[in-house]
């Protein structure tokens, strides 16, 4: 049976995954996930993730998917231990040393490539498994024959992210934002949070979403370039998904209202259970989850855009000027 | 390596190659790594890579074949083809972005020097150690390291480590060329669209687009840190010139090729001239990436006067500058 993995930046979003029907659930320490620190955990509410997840038949990532400083790397290890031993079920990774030496000194834990690591074709696939991967997260730009033709050639567990975002560049290949801004903070424990490089931790400010005018010379050619960065939901794809034999399916939003989260969870659990249940000889009809997913992107489209803008805002503040949280 | 220093910099096609006066230089990358697409681009045309091979090592520089930065699955029947002909022509080495192109290349061409470029995303020691397994012999770390960073990746794998050091950085890389809605309104096709130098810019922000990569508005600059890099042991230096003029290839070039002979004879002063030849040639101004540690666009520096943008507003304006460790 596929897998449905659902976000969670806190411990009420962990419950309501649970109860919404998720199989997996991720979660990031604070400071080493690709997320801003709020929506990040500490060790405590990690192993209280966890024990939620297991609680309600789910399994626990955690996402260790920064590109951390090397003198981070014992401490990464040291916090590997310890999610290890709270029974952490995976780590979700992108930075290729981090990836080899967990591999080496936690054999037995699943680790899976982030969409950071930025997998884009087939040798790329078998690069990560030969240092210790056994799922990738697929990069959001393939198109479907790409993703047929990488698990119809490599023994590997592929994850598809449904309910994201394009961004105009690849995943993990962009540091537009902390060009524009990036503030170096360390949080309690002394892990620098690096706010402004998605990369390594921090938020993204989104600045390719900014009003950008194209000039050449001193001559203004276009008063408004949109950079494409489309929300996808890839609802008519999911059939094919499931018939393709694609290990897990991924949602995104570890910063959206748990209410949201849990309505989406809940929608792509009936989803996938309904296609399930249908007879392969019979036709499914997606129109009443196109409909109820309009509902669904509305909220979220809002709740979106809302935080762009604050990020945007945010990135024209001189650094310093913004009070540690 | 038995030159002190090597200074390289990049050319993506046979008509840019023949343009440019190569003297300052002692390496070349061949090919662009942004685009397919790219007019005539030396790693989708075999006969003009080997003319291009060819030409650099009959001026008796060292030749680098580089490889494109996101290359999906049909990118690579043409990628095995450019680093096939990359090896029967002679070229010193080939540079990867890639993991699987790396993965491909230990395969297929074991022994064959690899360079590590700034979108294999080498973040740490440990990353870089993977990448000497597989045959890697220089590295340029992702760009948003900072030279405490570097310096202790260095140490600790004892590869070389490249730093670029004057040009516009790569800042992300796109499948999608966004320069292609305007064909008909500019009445212009591809593969002339990303090579109008355009800028997209917002108040006092500005990034440089060549359709589907996207680079640093202003340039680095890090001509004063010479003396520091040199005596930290750094030896490999580029000049990012791959969407700029064989005018600003060569008196770029030259300005740095002087200044690190200078500071390679232990020399540490700056001369006039040089930022002359800088301030006329960056469009936006001058920036630091994120070698201090700071905002990628920031300059930090002893000469903010120095740095002041050839076009209307001054790059290391009182909002630019401020001294190292100074918080704004």
């Amino acid at each position: 049976m596929i897998e449905l993995l659902a976000p969670a930046g806190n411990l009420e979003m962990v419950a309501e995954a649970v109860r919404g029907g998720a199989n997996a659930i991720y979660v990031g320490p604070r400071g080493w996930s690709r997320r801003r620190d709020a929506f990040e955990m500490d060790d405590a509410a990690v192993r209280e993730s966890i024990r939620i997840a297991h609680g309600g038949g789910a399994k626990l990532r955690v996402a260790f998917n920064t590109n951390m400083q090397s003198a981070e790397l014992a401490e990464l290890l040291r916090r590997m231990e310890t999610f290890v031993g709270y029974g952490a079920d995976g780590a979700i990774m992108t930075d290729i040393g981090a990836i080899a030496l967990v591999h080496q000194y936690f054999p037995d834990l699943t680790i899976h490539a982030s969409i950071g690591a930025n997998i884009l074709n087939n040798a790329d696939v078998a690069f990560y498994r030969e240092i210790g991967v056994s799922q990738v997260v697929a990069d959001t730009k393939l198109t479907l024959k790409e993703l047929a033709s990488r698990k119809e050639q490599l023994d590997v567990g592929i994850e598809i992210l449904i309910h994201a975002n394009y961004c105009y560049t690849y995943l993990g290949k962009c540091w537009m934002s902390p060009y524009h801004r990036l503030e170096r903070t360390t949080d309690d424990a002394g892990k620098d949070l690096f706010r402004g490089s998605p990369n390594r931790g921090g938020l993204d400010y989104r600045v390719c979403l900014e009003a950008w005018q194209l000039y050449s010379g001193d001559i203004k050619w276009e008063d408004r370039v949109a950079l494409k960065n489309d929300a996808f939901f890839l609802l008519e794809d999911i059939p094919h998904l499931i018939d393709m034999g694609v290990h897990c399916l991924k949602i995104q939003g570890r910063e959206y209202a748990v209410s949201l989260v849990g309505a989406i969870v809940k929608f792509y659990r009936d989803l996938i259970d309904a296609y399930e249940a249908c007879p392969k000889d019979e036709r499914f009809d997606l129109e009443p989850w196109k409909a109820r997913l309009a509902t669904i992107q509305g909220d979220r489209d809002s709740q979106r855009s809302k935080g762009t803008q604050a990020l945007l805002a945010e990135a024209r503040i001189p650094v310093g000027a913004i009070r540690s949280r | 390596m038995d030159r002190p220093f090597e200074l390289n910099t990049t050319i993506s096609n046979l008509r840019d190659l023949k343009a440019s006066d190569l003297s300052p230089y002692d390496a070349v990358y061949l090919g662009n790594i942004t685009c397919r697409l790219y007019e005539a681009n030396l790693l989708e045309h075999p006969d003009d890579l080997r003319e291009a091979i060819a030409t650099v090592k009959d001026q008796g520089l060292s030749v680098y074949v580089t490889s494109y930065a996101a290359p999906r699955n049909d990118f690579l029947p043409k990628l095995r083809k450019a680093i096939a002909v990359a090896v029967e022509a002679g070229a010193d080495a080939v540079e990867v972005h890639n993991l699987g192109v790396l993965k491909i290349v230990h395969e297929t061409h074991p022994g064959l020097p690899v360079h590590i470029g700034g979108f294999a995303n080498v973040y740490t020691d440990a990353g870089a150690e993977v990448l000497k397994g597989f045959g890697a012999v220089r590295i340029t770390p992702n760009y948003e390291l900072s030279l405490e960073e570097i310096g202790q990746i260095q140490r600790q794998v004892g590869l070389p480590m490249e730093l670029l050091v004057h040009g516009k950085m790569p800042l992300g890389i796109s499948d999608h060329c966004f320069l292609l809605e305007y064909e008909e309104a500019w009445g212009m096709k591809c593969p002339d669209l990303c090579q109008q130098d355009l800028f997209l810019k917002q108040g006092d922000w500005a990034m440089k687009s060549v359709g589907k990569g996207v680079l640093s508005g202003r340039d680095v600059c890090m001509l004063e840190h010479l003396p520091h890099l040199v005596a930290d042991g750094y030896t490999r230096f580029r000049i990012e010139t791959v969407s700029e003029s064989p005018a600003y290839r060569l008196d770029v070039g030259r300005v740095y090729r002087e200044a690190l002979e200078r500071a390679c004879g232990g020399t540490v002063d700056m001369e006039e001239r040089w930022w002359d030849t800088l301030r006329r040639h960056a469009r936006i101004g001058l920036c630091n990436g994120f070698y201090f540690g700071k905002s990628g666009m920031e300059y930090l520096g002893v000469r903010p006067d120095a740095v002041a943008s050839a076009l209307r507003r001054p790059v290391a304006d009182a909002t630019d500058y401020q001294p190292e460790g100074a918080m704004r």
